[in-house]
């Protein structure tokens, strides 16, 4: 880092280069720790570096260097997963959507749709195939379901977010049990 | 994981610009914000000179209590600010502590209890209202908040909310410490009460707003 502030682009470089690897190593395992998309990995790494390049000069010669390293990885690790757990909600609104659209349109073709529904739900565990079948096969009200399982309302939206989340996986191609069926 | 081609493509075009910084980031924090700190109270003077103007025979009030206590309490509390905005800055140094702000709380706290004045708190015997004295140090701590966050802005500060609530401290700090020179109200129970509302109302604007502004 002092090589740095002389211009010494090569031994900045091989900085730059440690600290990536040792980002990716740390960032994956706290992804995987938050339970979310290791995929994101190398995308964190670049905004941590980034960032630290940017701040590079609030950095003081006369103090240690980790110390400043750390808090601001940590900084730019808490945005980045703040970001992720948003877009992640995003998405899954989007696919309720889409999972409303898949279950009314093919009307016509009941059995197949139950059959696809079926296997879909299959993967899921006892609890949350309940939950997806009363709120998005039967199309009844958060309420009724939480009266039904007597639960909370809440307790029946995480269950269903959760369940939404494990059928994306599922459906992804090279998840488990992943076929040619439509996502 | 193998390392990607784009992370060390970057990484080629960032260590590219190594050298030092040109701009304002260039130079160091410390001696950036001491200038601004400086630059704010003297601004904060001015508009209260502008506005109100001195309090009469403020000459000779200078040395009695009331006046003592007023400039002992929003100074402390400036200290107070300058140490922790220096802290909220700098990243992996020393974290902030609520610590900075005990001896002002103390000395507010003793100071309000043992007013002996009678005066009114609402300050309605003493010619100036609490609204008043509010509006005049917000007033006042105004170019502060925007000063101070724009220098943060060239630093670190990683939790941004904290460093603005920190920011609309020292601001309203400082523009208390420049409206003691307006202030016709001597009832330590009414300092004690309205100076820390005026101030923690710039500290609340100044965390909405840092945490927009200081984030990178």
């Amino acid at each position: 880092m002092r090589a740095e502030r002389r211009g010494d682009a090569v031994a900045y470089q091989r900085l730059l280069k440690e600290i990536a690897e040792m980002l990716r190593r740390l960032v994956r395992y706290r992804l995987a720790q938050l339970g979310l998309n290791a995929h994101e990995t190398e995308d964190v790494v670049q905004e941590v570096l980034i960032g630290l390049h940017t701040k590079r000069h609030t950095w003081d010669e006369a103090r240690p260097f980790l110390p400043w390293l750390h808090a601001i990885t940590h900084y730019k690790l808490i945005d980045a997963v703040r970001q992720m757990k948003r877009e992640t909600r995003h998405r899954i609104d989007l696919t309720f959507d889409e999972f409303a659209e898949m279950f009314e349109a093919p009307a016509e073709d009941l059995d197949r749709a139950t059959l696809d529904v079926d296997r879909h739900l299959a993967g899921l565990p006892e609890g949350q195939q309940v939950v997806v079948r009363a709120l998005a096969v039967e199309g009844a009200s958060v309420k009724a379901t939480a009266d039904k399982l007597k639960t909370s309302e809440g307790a029946i939206r995480v269950t269903f977010h959760r369940a939404l989340q494990r059928l994306m996986a599922l459906a992804e191609p090279g998840g488990p049990k992943s076929g040619k069926g439509r996502e | 994981m193998m390392p990607s081609i784009e992370t060390d493509s970057l990484i080629q075009n960032l260590s590219r610009e190594a050298g030092p910084r040109r701009g304002l980031g260039g130079i160091r924090f410390g001696r950036l914000f001491a200038v601004t700190v400086a630059l704010s109270l003297a601004a904060a003077f001015g508009m209260i000179l502008f506005w109100i103007g001195v309090r009469p025979h403020l000459g000779q009030l200078v040395l009695e209590t009331p006046f003592l206590f007023k400039i002992a309490c929003t100074l402390s509390l400036a200290a107070a600010g300058i140490v922790l905005v220096h802290r909220a800055a700098v990243p992996g140094g020393i974290p902030p502590t609520l610590l900075a702000l005990v001896p002002s709380g103390l000395l507010l706290v003793i100071g309000g209890l043992t007013d002996t004045s009678g005066l009114s708190i609402m300050g309605r015997n003493s010619g100036v209202s609490a609204p008043y004295c509010i509006g005049a140090i917000l007033l006042a701590s105004m170019p502060a908040l925007v000063l101070v966050l724009g220098v943060l802005r060239t630093a670190a500060p990683t939790r941004p909310g904290l460093a603005g609530a920190i920011t609309g401290l020292l601001a309203g700090a400082l523009g208390a410490t420049a409206y003691t020179i307006a202030c016709v109200n001597d009832g330590r129970m009414f300092v004690a009460i309205w100076y820390p509302v005026a101030i923690l109302i710039v500290a609340c604007a100044g965390a909405a707003i840092g945490k927009r502004v200081l984030a990178w």
